[in-house]
């Protein structure tokens, strides 16, 4: 393969006649946007193979461990590291205790992401996932089109726990990928595991369209079984006159507030699921109110919870959340702490992770001068459809609320904050067209929000 | 190394026996269980020698990654250097602490602690260091052979390290250049994205 040129041949090695006539639907639709980017599945024959027994595997397995136990897996995996993966290697020997093994962040993983190359990887076909975070450290991570395409395992993994399977397939298109930004990575595709259903990976800004009435068109033309998007996206895409209605929806990347997701099931007719997902694992649990919190997904990934002195936490008690294992085999993370907080609590073998947060925690401090976590506000504002929004308590202890998306009442929304500040608190409420991307949702000026580590 | 020491047998057979205590995790932070920097106290104690408080800072270690493989080498010598042997000879505390410190970081860099006790060119390697940093040679051996012996282990390690370090970096970069390619950028198909 020539590096700087790729072809339609390399990015759908096994495509057929039907596959081509799908690409081209997607491509030559008259309402169809500028596609600003090409992509593929890139996967061979024997991948797509490989991927399909993954598929098995993952929809089948077992995932969990009991309170105070290892999964089985862990020590061959771990053993692995220090033979296979040059930045684990220099960790010396392998520890006798797990939780003795140093932990890594983020921060690591920006500094020199082939460190963390297993020798074993093949290098020939190796792609990248681009993230910018808001940590200001930016990633850019190994990957290869098998561990992209296994994504879809564990989708389904959490499909299935709703009673949803996935069952378009030749002629029909299986997933929109839905963005909203100024910029964004747009393409189509067809998915070999699922009989080259239909991928369109779309951007609802205005300006990637001919026409912004395109749009609803567009979505009824495809009539997808399934739209993934953020909050924002869907967001926008509540605005648009869409008749069709996907069989569920996946929301990623930001806290999906559960008004916003009643608002979705009620528009469009379908579960309209919460996927905790990164870029660094891919799809980790999924949000199950009969569960209490987000179920994990993999079965080959060990999630502790560690205090701020990498200490595992005792179920129930909050701090960041902490990965082992994962599917992408260019990237193995032993005790990678993700950045995201959570506590961890036991149905059974069936670990769940309780008050998933983005970001360390940020205390607040309310009109009678107690602190408290931002999980609270999360809590008060989570009955309020907003697609995205920040606090800031200044030094004086005012605040700030800034907040997308419209038809909230605002009223409404002082109050619930009133009700968790106390009264007399000093509010500015500002609407915003939009945020740029992601964003830090909880700061503060004060002192005690020196929790904040990044 | 002009003074004859102990059989070198015994002490590779010491470290090849090395107890559990001597291979555990070391205390740096909050985590690991073995206190080096006491561990290297009692057996300065034990040795008839003393050390400031400060000498034994730097056993402390303060970054796991970084810190947990020289420790656990400091560890492993001074479960050496506890041998009857050493305990019936007057060492200097500056040529122990060198050896605990100096020596243990340099080998880190090549060799996993672990090894020094599973691997006999390795056991045989640590062995001779600590003999030859406190002036001694194995018994029955000459100045020449212990030297030459010493050095043939010392740099056959050393070039097979500096080789896996070449083709490490050389790896990285095709790695780093892999990554930034158009092919590489144009990612692969995901049902979502983060």
């Amino acid at each position: 393969m020539n590096p700087d040129t790729i072809t339609d041949a390399e990015r759908f090695p096994t495509l057929t006649e039907e596959g081509r006539r799908m690409l081209d639907f997607l491509r030559e639709h008259p309402h169809a946007p500028i596609f600003r980017n090409e992509s593929g599945n890139r996967l061979t024959a024997d991948e797509v193979s490989r991927v399909r027994e993954f598929e098995r595997d993952a929809l089948l397995a077992e995932v969990g461990w009991r309170p105070g136990e290892l999964p089985s897996w862990l020590d061959d995996f771990v053993g692995q590291c220090f033979a296979d993966v040059p930045f684990y290697r220099r960790y010396g020997s392998s520890s006798a205790k797990f939780q003795d093994l140093p932990t890594i962040s983020r921060a690591d993983l920006s500094r020199d992401i082939a460190q963390f190359v297993p020798d074993s990887a093949p290098i020939d076909r190796l792609i990248n996932f681009r993230t910018s975070g808001t940590t200001g450290h930016s990633l850019l991570l190994a990957s290869h089109p098998v561990v992209a395409a296994s994504y879809l395992a564990f989708h389904k993994r959490a499909l299935r726990r709703f009673g949803i399977e996935l069952r378009y397939g030749r002629g029909q298109v299986g997933v929109v990928l839905i963005g909203f930004q100024r910029k964004c990575f747009t393409y189509v595709s067809v998915t070999p595991t699922m009989d080259e259903s239909g991928l369109a990976k779309i951007n609802l800004h205005p300006a990637d369209w001919r026409d912004p009435d395109d749009r609803a068109k567009y979505l009824d033309a495809l009539a997808a079984e399934v739209y993934t998007g953020d909050p924002i996206a869907f967001a926008e895409l509540l605005k648009l006159p869409v008749q069709t209605k996907p069989r569920v929806m996946l929301s990623t990347s930001m806290t999906l507030l559960p008004a916003m997701q009643q608002r979705l099931k009620e528009r469009f007719g379908c579960p309209v699921l919460d996927l905790y997902s990164m870029n660094e694992a891919g799809p980790v649990a999924v949000a199950d109110a009969a569960a209490g919190g987000h179920v994990l997904l993999q079965h080959r990934l060990y999630v502790e919870i560690l205090d701020d002195a990498s200490q595992p936490l005792p179920p129930g008690e909050r701090g960041e959340v902490t990965l082992t294992g994962g599917f992408n085999f260019c990237l193995p993370l032993l005790r990678y702490r993700a950045g995201d907080y959570a506590a961890l609590r036991f149905n059974g073998s069936e670990p769940v992770l309780i008050g998933l947060e983005g970001r360390p925690p940020v205390c607040f401090r309310n009109m009678r001068g107690e602190w408290f976590n931002n999980i609270e506000v999360t809590h008060a504002l989570q009955r309020f459809a907003i697609p995205q929004f920040t606090l800031h308590q200044e030094r004086d202890a005012g605040l700030l609320l800034r907040l997308s998306g419209a038809g909230h009442d605002e009223n409404q929304i002082r109050n619930s904050l009133f009700d968790l500040f106390g009264p007399g608190q000093r509010l500015v409420l500002e609407r915003v067209p939009s945020f740029d991307g992601k964003v830090v949702q909880y700061t503060s000026d004060l002192v005690a929000s020196s929790h904040e580590s990044e | 190394m002009q003074q004859e020491g102990p059989i070198l047998e015994s002490l590779t057979r010491r470290l090849a026996e090395t107890p559990e205590e001597f291979l555990a995790e070391p205390r740096i932070g909050q985590t690991g269980r073995a206190h080096v920097a006491a561990v290297v106290g009692d057996l300065l104690q034990l040795l008839n020698a003393s050390a400031q408080a400060d000498e034994l800072a730097r056993f402390a270690g303060s970054d796991a990654r970084r810190d947990r493989n020289r420790l656990g080498i400091t560890l492993l010598l001074c479960w050496l250097l506890s041998d009857d042997w050493f305990r019936q000879t007057k060492l200097e505390a500056r040529n122990i602490l060198e050896l605990l410190d100096g020596e243990s970081n340099e080998l880190a860099v090549q060799v996993a602690a672990r090894k020094f006790v599973t691997d006999p060119d390795r056991r045989e390697e640590l062995a001779r260091v600590a003999l030859a940093r406190l002036g001694f040679r194995p018994a029955g051996e000459t100045l020449a052979q212990a030297q030459d012996r010493l050095t043939t282990l010392n740099s056959s390690e050393r070039a097979r390290v500096m080789k896996a370090a070449r083709a490490a970096e050389e790896r990285a970069r095709q790695i780093r250049e892999a990554l930034v390619r158009k092919a590489a950028e144009e990612s692969a198909d995901k049902f979502t994205r983060e």
